[in-house]
């Protein structure tokens, strides 16, 4: 490290430039630098930097115009490369001769006429934005709005851009132009300068001498990678420290609602309805996990599961409406098969069964939500579900 | 030779002005008699609903509405179960399947204000509200909609797949009457919103919206059969992308 770079040793070790660099040569390399080589015939003569021309001499093609650039200095190499090409020694180019002035004239009518029709469109997308619009809830309005805008813009947009492209093809000389590419590397008197001024920056800096600076970075550094550490603790078990995922917003005695607000009497629903209910407590119809669904069937359809049998009121069934597959909405009710399905996966559950699943993915059945009546005929939850709903997790226990 | 062919086109001038001498005064005179036959069914009485049921109905749903075999007992479902079946061509059925399709409606509206006439009288049951069933207020009817209505017959009201078959069925050839009695009485699958629970007013609403999606004019021009942006990115990939495709090897071709 304490070794400056110098020009011509490190790691070409000397090596020489190979003498002979077109040996190798394809017939395409050849073609790539058929000007270069008439302009520069013989062997390069090898520069200060030996690294650059055993490379140019090698591996790459376009050796003697790096040579040229390199030479004349980078960015005047750039423009030096827009020489009119001479005509012995590139591909005849098309269209360069001079246009017939009869041609030029119709091909520049055609290209105004082109611009005039993009003019056209403006006008029409104006005229239909003002004069023909679409109005919400009139029906006599305008049914093809959107498409027309669209149309209109393209026609816009089109006229300028094939006039743009027949105006290139017919008016304008076809050229065929070959820009070099210069060398990547930076020259080698650049890196030698840049090393330098780094290493004197390092000990401008003083690090190596002054120990207490280095050691407070070293444990500044080192705090710095301690960081993260107390993001992990938001990971894993330490995450459900409250138990988020098992537990819901529904509690003893919070009434069951609309998505209105309303409280749901018993007898508003008749046999074979249906009502989404949500829990009665602050933003209770925003929670994410207590939707529920709350359904009326005749009363001796019902099979309640062990232990259930107080936890429907008169074929009066509620359950958890998160999917245990995926968490879709499972609000599909079919009041003849009793059959609750999920939209997204046809998941279907036996709602007058405890909403054990009949049919696709889900594995587990809706958990259900136990209620009663409070003494005002509305209905009231007894408790929380006595599972989590929605889609299992790692840590649920079965 | 020319007056022959003179005396031909005049034969058919003639036989012209006499088709059309004799379609004006079938007209001029057939015209009120035809009115007068239409005029008559408006005033069909619960005796002659009890007639078309005899005919169209009782093979099935018994000779008093006690059902049998073929088709359930009609006792309580009420005049709402009736406009609903019979208007949305649903009834008479023609063969069992797992659900009643919709098909060609066979009764006229007075012969089928008759027929629920007739069954309202004998049987009871929800009837449908006196007035216009479509003054309700059309946002709160919107967001009704979308709360109980959408999650089978899709945001759109293009209907949607149930269990085994059966499906929730696009509402685009419901009329107002059909919209309202689904949801008073509950046809097969379908969950039933008695009053209590959507109150007149709110069903009202939903049906004004159903009729206002299904009626309202297209911004975007064709809806794509209102699914949503599966389709609709489909077809702007598939012609959009496939278009430029072509557009881009063409000029490619002629560069």
């Amino acid at each position: 490290m304490s070794t400056p770079l110098t020009p011509g040793t490190g790691d070409t070790g000397g090596q020489q430039p190979t003498s002979e660099p077109r040996g190798g040569q394809t017939s395409a390399e050849a073609a790539g630098s058929i000007r270069d080589r008439l302009r520069s015939p013989g062997p390069q003569s090898s520069g200060g930097d030996t690294r650059g021309s055993e490379l140019t001499g090698a591996d790459f093609q376009n050796t003697d115009s790096r040579q040229q650039l390199r030479d004349s200095g980078r960015d005047e190499g750039q423009h030096s490369e827009h020489h009119a090409p001479e005509p012995a020694e590139l591909d005849q180019p098309r269209g360069n001769e001079p246009l017939d002035p009869a041609q030029a004239r119709r091909s520049e009518r055609k290209v105004a006429s082109l611009f005039l029709l993009s003019v056209l469109g403006v006008v029409g997308f104006f005229g239909v934005f003002w004069f023909w619009p679409f109005t919400f809830g009139v029906e006599e309005g305008n049914p093809y709005y959107t498409p027309l805008l669209g149309l209109t813009m393209m026609i816009a947009l089109f006229g300028i851009g094939a006039g743009a492209v027949v105006w290139a093809k017919e008016l304008m000389v076809d050229e065929e132009a070959v820009q070099e590419r210069h060398p990547f590397g930076s020259p080698a008197d650049e890196r030698t300068a840049t090393v330098a001024a780094i290493q004197q920056g390092f000990q401008d800096s003083g690090l190596p001498r002054r120990k207490l600076l280095r050691n407070s970075l070293l444990l500044g550094a080192g705090s710095l990678a301690a960081l993260p550490v107390p993001l992990l603790f938001t990971l894993g078990p330490y995450a459900h420290k409250e138990r988020a995922l098992e537990k819901t917003a529904w509690k003893k005695g919070v009434r069951l609602i609309r998505q209105n607000g309303t409280p749901v009497k018993m007898g508003d629903l008749q046999i074979g309805a249906v009502e989404s209910v949500f829990p009665d407590v602050p933003r209770g119809t925003k929670i994410a996990d207590s939707p529920a669904l709350l359904i009326r069937m005749r009363p001796e359809v019902l099979t309640p599961l062990p232990g259930r049998d107080d936890w429907a009121v008169d074929g009066h069934i509620v359950y958890s409406s998160v999917c245990t597959h995926l968490g879709c909405p499972v609000k599909l009710y079919e009041q003849q098969t009793h059959n609750l399905l999920c939209p997204c996966h046809q998941s279907t559950f036996d709602a007058a069964e405890g909403a054990l699943v009949k049919f696709g993915p889900a594995s587990r059945p809706l958990p259900q939500l136990a209620i009663s009546v409070d003494q005002d005929g509305y209905f009231i939850a007894q408790g929380d579900f006595n599972e989590p709903v929605g889609p299992s997790y790692w840590e649920r226990k079965p | 030779m020319s007056t022959s062919r003179t005396s031909r086109l005049s034969n058919y001038a003639v036989l012209l002005l006499a088709l059309t001498m004799v379609g004006g005064l079938y007209t001029a005179f057939g015209a009120p008699k035809s009115a007068a036959t239409e005029q008559a069914p408006q005033s069909l009485s619960v005796e002659d609903g009890r007639r078309l049921y005899l005919q169209g109905c009782s093979t099935c749903h018994g000779l008093d509405l006690e059902g049998g075999a073929g088709g359930p007992s009609l006792v309580g479902v009420g005049a709402s179960a009736v406009v609903f079946q019979v208007e949305s061509g649903r009834m008479p059925l023609a063969f069992g399947t797992v659900q009643a399709p919709r098909k060609k409606v066979r009764y006229t509206t007075p012969e089928i204000d008759a027929l629920a006439a007739y069954i309202q009288r004998n049987g009871g049951g929800p009837v449908l509200p006196t007035g216009s069933l479509t003054d309700g207020d059309l946002q709160e009817g919107g967001e009704m909609f979308r709360t109980n209505c959408a999650s089978c017959h899709n945001a759109g009201g293009a209907g949607g797949a149930l269990t085994y078959g059966k499906y929730a069925p696009s509402l685009k050839p419901a009329s107002a009457r059909v919209i309202y009695t689904a949801m008073q009485h509950g046809p097969e699958s379908m969950p039933r919103f008695g009053d209590n629970q959507l109150s007149v007013e709110e069903k009202k609403a939903i049906t004004r919206y159903v009729r206002y999606l299904m009626t309202a004019a297209q911004p975007g021009g064709n809806d794509l059969g209102r699914f949503g942006p599966v389709p609709e990115g489909l077809v702007v990939f598939l012609v959009g992308i496939g278009s430029l495709v072509v557009l881009t090897l063409w000029i490619g071709n002629r560069a």
